[in-house]
């Protein structure tokens, strides 16, 4: 086990945070506006959140997959993920910045 | 420009408020202390909306200060139609 697990699992993890507050944000502006965009944001939001927690299960909870991702799988292919997911997770940090305005 | 109104004023936590900024000064200019007493706002909360809007084309300001007056912009007003169908879309 290395660096890279724990960092990937952290930005996996903070992607679905950010997300979280981002569906809040949108959710809350569908109830407002009943527009064709904010619904779009919405299910936007959602398919992505469900992707990350897609992502955490394996990597945390599923029996078989969670002990291979752990043990089995070596550290350039962590890498790989690791960079994957820190990427996903800085560009949803600024999509929150702009959206907290 | 399209883009930007849809997300300024309906993708972001403080659309709602900006839209309601929008639609008082469509009707005439007014500088933020005018604007914060109509809609019952914080003074502050209207300085913040009144700076995003600001920084992204949708209102511009005539003086600058305590007094300063602000309108729609000229790019926001060709897009009026856009403005239009969000106002539209508020369920109140």
């Amino acid at each position: 086990m290395s660096i890279w697990v724990d960092i990937a699992r952290l930005s996996v993890g903070m992607s679905a945070a950010f997300l979280v507050v981002l569906l809040f944000i949108w959710g809350r502006n569908l109830l407002t506006f009943r527009s064709k965009h904010a619904l779009g944001l919405v299910v936007f939001g959602f398919f992505l959140l469900a992707q990350n927690l897609f992502a955490l299960y394996y990597y945390l909870v599923d029996p078989t997959l969670s002990v291979w991702f752990a043990t089995e799988m070596p550290d350039i292919a962590w890498q790989v993920l690791m960079g994957i997911h820190v990427l996903q997770a800085v560009a949803l940090a600024v999509l929150l910045w702009v959206t907290w305005d | 420009m399209e883009g930007v109104l849809w997300y300024v004023l309906t993708g972001t936590r403080g659309g709602a408020n900006r839209i309601r900024i929008l639609r008082e000064l469509s009707e005439r200019p007014r500088n933020a202390n005018r604007l914060a007493e109509e809609l019952h706002l914080d003074y502050k909360t209207v300085r913040h909306h009144l700076d995003v809007l600001v920084q992204n084309g949708v209102v511009e300001h005539s003086g600058t200060g305590y007094g300063s007056v602000y309108i729609p912009s000229g790019q926001t007003r060709q897009h009026w139609d856009t403005i239009e169908r969000i106002i539209a879309q508020v369920t109140e």
